[in-house]
């Protein structure tokens, strides 16, 4: 019998994976795609959020001030980029100016630190491409952009060197509760037991729950966000990310600098009855153009590499929803962690072990818990003398693999055999942004593939481009003998 | 050339890339007073040719027709002839240039970091395509979506076939080639959508790649749908109005799981980045007076990654003078100070590479490489200074694809101040 059982592989779950593995208890985490960090952590606007937006009180203002005081310790342990960028959010009428006053008041009131309403001429200086006729702006010096899927993979992995386990391609498709704990049902042909159930599915959170609740205390409506990826040559233009001020629809559509020197426009949002329809429409892409023109003026458009969407876990109910199941107090809900979720995530998972679980009082703690992920600095990030010392280690060092991210061949192989790997040519674009850059893999996507063939003894046509049957080439055409 | 790891090189002539263009360019840079070294990221020489097994390559060059690789290989062998330093498998990472010199990052396998110090420097890395991103295709994002020429290389080099139901976006070069290749190895081509009212690539494709193979080409039309479970099944295109604005009611659908992008091709001009090179917002590459140097002293462009090529003869041609450019501004033969007189493109003219013509180094006659904005049967290319005709040019079946050039001498200009303007005048 298995102590925890952690459904779903992004932020949410792998961080409690990783706050659970602190104690003397079995850990495994099920993810039903082929790797982690897979949906809603691949796909969102990367930010720390200040906490100025919650509603005093709520789970969320409280979960998220907290969270974003943890990210510089998080991102020190596991190793995580984290850019303290500051956000500005914009009032461009009366109207909004008196919202802005409110969120100023608000932001207060839930904790946040350093908070200041500046003028637009003071907010410029720092801001020069800030969009003209802006009458107020709410400063947030404490806003950081991190590396989501990033936090993921680093979490699990530190899990994994403190004895959790997880594994990949593997559904829950039935959860049936025993007299002690849960029997949990894989892929419709395995059953294992567990004594407690972390429900952390996202989008898929009310259909687990379902399991155990005579009646869903909630459902899951997705509400997709489409977004741009600008090139990192446009680095610099903002330093901060820009808000509008929000409506009731959420946050509207931000310019978000990230840690690799790109910025992102969007996110759109609209609810959907779908939980796997990621598509883009053209209109809702237009309206990102529309909105962002409102923060910023000048937006270099013509550097879009990259569109792409995810979904939010909304939940009908009005805040995360963590809590146990109404007769199951070893079956954890953490659904509905729409934003700011990836802010709130590491305190999401200090909550549910420190505070549902009282794991101090249940649980021993591991004596040789090591908090720090083990990372190495990447090729481009170091200098010439280590990457003297990295190729004189290890001449693939010197075999550029992707010229646009500059990573070399050493660290796509490192990527295949890693601890939390899924060697598949967007698994390791998810781990050492090959392909991330301007022609987008036009270039060592050939390489890539390659490689994963070469490392893992399979043939060109089994190299996948990352869900299940999606292999990048077809066939052979030469004829052999 | 014995060297210690981390140990600086020094040589005369860098060429970054050693494709047509940068094998055209080495050829001519060489000299007995000159070192030359060419830094290729491929392990083989001749870049994009490689992959290109079509003939059709050599027509003004040679007078001849060869397939990519002969043409390739003609300039391989007198580069080897030459005893051009090379080294194959080494990418370039930054160049920088903090005095007189460049200082080059360059990574292999067998010398590790190599730092190069040149005194001048030709990129020649050729080009990127345009990708998914790039144009905002909506619908699903799902496996089966590839730039054409990544399926060329797969195909022609690697011996793989992408996929067997193909829809082609995009009636560039390399898609209507890619077009009778696929088919020649069995995979069905459903079509190619063109969003112009015209085509993008050369007339003899169209007719050869296409029309031979009853391959339909929908003009006017977009892919304004893509549907798909993890990789592509269906993909919708839509006739767009002259606003490229689908029409609804216009939509047909294709089960195919491949769709390849020719959509354009941008010169790769990424190792400039640590530079403060101005680049043409049209071309996307470099801009250069006539001799092909940037506005950094020393920096010379040619070939795909100044500006996209129709036909590798115009690469080899271009590149020769840069090459010859680079030789002389390494011999100090180039006059240091540039005084530049624009070519301006009006009506008509889409751009012209080069920008200037810097009349300080303006001895022998220059040619202007051109391209127009839209598809003309008859019409006449002017060149002024001013009001003052200085050439007149009749031309028929002209077209954005088709690169257009023409000849000015240095006794045409009237003075060497009054911009130099091309357009072209057509009968309604």
């Amino acid at each position: 019998m298995i102590d925890f059982t952690i459904i779903g592989g992004g932020v949410i779950g792998t961080l409690i994976a990783r706050e659970l593995s602190k104690y003397n208890v079995s850990i495994l985490l099920l993810e039903k795609e082929n790797d982690i960090g897979n949906h809603a952590t691949l796909a969102n606007s990367a930010i720390v959020h200040s906490g100025h937006d919650p509603k005093p009180g709520s789970l969320k203002a409280q979960l998220c001030v907290r969270g974003n005081s943890l990210y510089e310790s998080l991102s020190k342990e596991l190793k995580i980029p984290l850019i303290f960028s500051g956000a500005f959010v914009m009032a461009r009428d009366t109207d909004e100016v008196e919202t802005l006053e409110m969120l100023y008041q608000r932001a207060i009131q839930n904790g946040v630190k350093q908070v200041a309403l500046l003028d637009p001429e003071e907010a410029r200086k720092q801001e020069p491409n800030m969009a003209d006729g802006i009458l107020k702006v709410l400063d947030l010096p404490t806003t950081k952009v991190t590396y989501p899927w990033e936090i993921a993979i680093a979490a699990l992995q530190n899990a994994q060197e403190n004895g959790a386990q997880y594994r990949l391609n593997a559904k829950v498709t039935k959860i049936t509760p025993l007299e002690e704990g849960f029997e949990i049902e894989i892929n419709e042909d395995e059953r294992i037991n567990t004594q407690y159930v972390i429900n952390a599915a996202g989008v898929y959170a009310d259909e687990l729950g379902k399991f155990v609740e005579q009646e869903m205390p909630y459902k899951i409506t997705p509400r997709r966000g489409e977004y741009y990826v600008l090139d990192k040559k446009v680095k610099g233009f903002v330093e901060r990310v820009l808000y509008p001020v929000p409506s009731e629809k959420g946050k509207g559509v931000l310019v978000v600098p990230q840690v690799h020197g790109n910025i992102l426009l969007g996110p759109t949002s609209e609810f959907q009855d779908e939980k796997e329809n990621r598509d883009n429409h053209s209109d809702h892409l237009h309206w990102i153009k529309r909105d962002s023109e409102k923060l910023a003026k000048n937006i270099p458009f013509d550097l879009i590499i990259r569109t792409f969407s995810g979904l939010r876990a909304t939940s009908t109910y009005s805040d995360f929803y963590i809590q146990p199941a109404k007769a199951y107090p070893q079956f954890i809900h953490v659904a509905g962690i729409d934003s700011p979720g990836l802010t709130a995530a590491p305190a999401i998972a200090e909550y549910v072990v420190n505070t549902l679980l009282n794991a101090d009082e249940t649980f021993t703690k591991k004596k040789d818990f090591n908090p720090f992920r083990t990372k190495k600095k990447p090729f481009h990030e170091s200098t010439l003398e280590e990457k003297i010392a990295l190729i004189l280690d290890d001449r693939r060092y010197g075999n550029i693999v992707c010229k646009c991210e500059r990573v070399t061949e050493a660290e796509v192989v490192e990527a295949i055999h890693s601890a939390v790997s899924s060697p598949t040519v967007k698994g390791i674009k998810k781990r050492v942004r090959a392909g991330s850059g301007l022609c987008q893999g036009g270039y060592c996507e050939n390489t890539v593939v390659k490689l994963i063939a070469r490392e893992l003894k399979i043939p060109l046509t089994e190299v996948e481009y990352y869900e299940k049957n999606t292999a990048i080439l077809w066939k052979e055409t030469k004829v052999k003998r | 050339m014995e060297r210690n790891e981390g140990e600086t090189m020094k040589v005369d002539i860098v060429v970054i890339g050693g494709g047509a263009s940068g094998l055209a360019a080495a050829l001519s840079a060489k000299s007995d007073s000159n070192s030359v070294l060419v830094l290729e990221r491929e392990a083989v020489l001749g870049g994009i040719l490689n992959q290109c097994i079509h003939n059709g390559f050599g027509l003004h060059v040679f007078r001849e027709e060869l397939t990519g690789p002969e043409y390739a290989s003609r300039f391989i062998e007198k580069f080897t002839e030459a005893n051009i330093d090379y080294k194959l498998d080494t990418t370039v990472l930054s160049i920088e240039k903090p005095e007189d010199c460049f200082n080059i990052e360059a990574y292999n396998t067998e010398d590790g970091a190599l730092t190069i110090e040149a005194k001048a420097v030709i990129l020649s890395s050729g080009c990127y395509e345009r990708t998914r991103g790039q144009i905002k295709l909506p619908g699903a994002r799902v496996k089966g979506i590839m730039p054409a020429g990544s399926a060329q290389r797969y195909l022609n080099i690697d011996g793989y076939l992408v996929g067997k139901d193909v829809f082609i976006l995009g009636s560039g070069d390399i898609g209507l080639i890619m077009a009778r290749r696929m088919t020649l190895e069995g995979a069905k081509v459903h079509g190619v959508a063109e969003i112009m009212p015209y085509s993008n690539g050369l007339t003899r494709n169209i007719v050869q790649c296409l029309h031979d193979y009853d391959i339909p080409l929908y003009l006017s039309h977009t892919v304004t749908d893509i549907k798909g479970d993890n990789a592509l099944e269906s993909i919708t295109i839509q006739e767009v109005d002259k606003d490229f604005k689908p029409i609804p009611g216009t939509e047909k659908m294709f089960d195919v799981d491949t769709l390849l992008l020719s959509v354009g091709l941008v010169p790769d001009t990424m190792v400039f980045e640590t530079l403060d090179i101005e680049l043409s917002e049209i071309t996307k590459g470099a801009i250069v007076d006539h001799t092909y140097q940037s506005n950094i002293p020393g920096l010379f462009a040619c070939g795909n990654a100044l500006h996209v090529h129709d036909l590798v003869d115009w690469v080899t041609i271009e590149s020769e003078k840069a090459g010859k450019s680079a030789k002389h501004y390494a011999d100090d033969a180039l006059k240091e100070t540039r005084r530049l007189l624009t070519i301006e493109p009006l009506n008509g003219i889409r751009y012209t590479v080069p920008q200037f013509v810097d009349v300080n180094n303006f001895e022998a006659p220059i040619t202007i490489m051109f391209r127009v904005t839209n598809k003309y049967d008859v019409g006449t290319f002017t060149v002024k200074q001013g009001d003052t005709i200085i050439q007149q040019k009749k031309a028929r079946f002209i077209a954005p694809a088709e690169m257009e050039s023409l000849m000015i001498k240095p006794d045409q200009l009237i003075d060497q101040t009054t911009p130099i303007t091309i357009e072209l005048e057509v009968k309604s």
